[in-house]
């Protein structure tokens, strides 16, 4: 009876404490995204701290990005085209391969990098700010926390999600065409009809929706699980940890949810 | 102690619990003061942090950031940038605690006659502490 008991209490705590967490994130979302209409939010510093960022989180990367991304569109194209080819769909092969790699595999794989690379320094960075009392200096010299270090981050990661998951989309289509047609011009018409076929006004508003998700997910859960942490230096890797498993959870609940919408 | 944490509004404070923002340099972490409060420009902010640590004869600490600062200059950023608040009193919290690599009461008098600031500079310290004050 008593292990009954401490379960569904262990059990109920734990769903409080989602939908604290929940919640925590839901307030900060709005918090910021009312700032982001407030004038002014849009001062000069505020404006170079998101170059910065997106400096950081897109532009420093993106020769690796883009030698990550040919290779992995390479392989898929590969696999996607022999298997075609096996099973005579030809036909198939360049919307199959659009399908699974611009707009799935691509955005996710580019949020988990973001993530990996982004997510888990902004969450350890405003961890040890918590932690150290950067943030309570920062208030007492009325410099709000919200404008210089946090709205730029997501601002940041949104604009790096989107533009990266925009690019490797291109490549993946121009290494598509080569691989399937080579360099000739010859399957021009097709592969464009193809593109235009596929990617009608729902596919494009629901592909950037996606990304923005992925964007926030990859800097929002981040910045919330770094503020949660005690004023304990030994909590910061528990915070990392407890916010890049929300990251993973998040990502992946998106891209199952866009899935789902898009082929239920 | 705890009535120093709990001052108002007007008052700048140079406390160890008021860290500076380790990933900036000093003459940053002062420079964000007049961008966010006074809508100055990135080099306006800059040349008027760099003037302060100018006149606290601390020139050179400028591209110094957090962990490769000594005591010494850590403290002469955090008093830069209580200063640069423009605040009506300036209080420092427990000197002890931030400057342990040098004898505190006489550098906090050498930069006060270095800085030609107005406004006084009140030090909060512990009472066993007064005898070091006394010239």
């Amino acid at each position: 009876m008593n292990f009954l008991v401490a379960s569904i209490e262990s059990l109920g705590a734990k769903v409080v404490g989602w939908f604290t967490v929940g919640y925590g994130m839901l307030a900060f979302l709005a918090k910021a995204s009312l700032l982001l209409l407030d004038h002014t939010t849009w001062n000069r510093a505020t404006f170079d701290v998101v170059v910065k960022q997106v400096y950081f989180t897109a532009v420093q990367i993106l020769h690796v990005f883009l030698g990550y991304t040919l290779v992995i569109s390479w392989l898929i194209i590969t696999i996607i085209l022999s298997t075609a080819r096996d099973f005579g769909l030809t036909a198939f092969a360049s919307e199959m391969t659009i399908r699974v790699l611009v707009l799935e595999l691509l955005p996710f794989l580019t949020a988990l990098f973001i993530a990996l690379r982004s997510g888990s320094a902004i969450n350890t960075e405003v961890a040890l700010m918590q932690v150290n009392n950067e943030l309570d200096a920062l208030v007492h010299c009325k410099v709000p926390p919200m404008q210089f270090e946090f709205l730029p981050r997501l601002i940041g990661g949104v604009v790096s999600v989107v533009t990266l998951a925009g690019l490797a989309g291109l490549l993946a289509l121009l290494m598509g065409y080569l691989t399937i047609y080579g360099v000739s011009t010859a399957g021009f018409g097709p592969y464009t009809q193809t593109i235009a076929k596929l990617f009608d006004f729902q596919i494009m508003v629901g592909l950037i929706v996606k990304c923005v998700l992925f964007g926030l997910a990859v800097t929002l859960i981040p910045v919330t699980a770094g503020l949660e942490t005690p004023k304990k230096l030994y909590m910061v890797p528990v915070s990392v940890l407890r916010g890049m498993m929300r990251v993973f959870f998040a990502i992946v609940a998106i891209e199952v949810v866009s899935l789902a919408l898009k082929y239920i | 102690m705890a009535a120093v944490a709990d001052l108002p509004d007007g008052v700048a404070r140079v406390a160890l619990d008021l860290p500076l923002r380790a990933n900036l340099s000093a003459l940053d972490n002062i420079a964000l003061i007049p961008l966010y409060q006074g809508h100055y420009g990135a080099a306006e902010s800059t040349q008027q942090a760099q003037s302060i640590l100018d006149q606290l004869g601390h020139a050179d600490i400028a591209l110094l950031r957090d962990p490769d600062m000594t005591p010494a200059q850590r403290f002469v950023t955090k008093l830069a940038r209580a200063i640069i608040l423009k605040r009506p009193r300036l209080v420092i919290d427990r000197p002890g605690a931030m400057l342990y690599d040098v004898p505190y009461p006489a550098f906090i008098r050498q930069l006060s006659a270095q800085a030609e600031m107005t406004g006084t500079w009140e030090i909060f310290d512990f009472s066993w502490n007064q005898a070091l004050y006394q010239e």
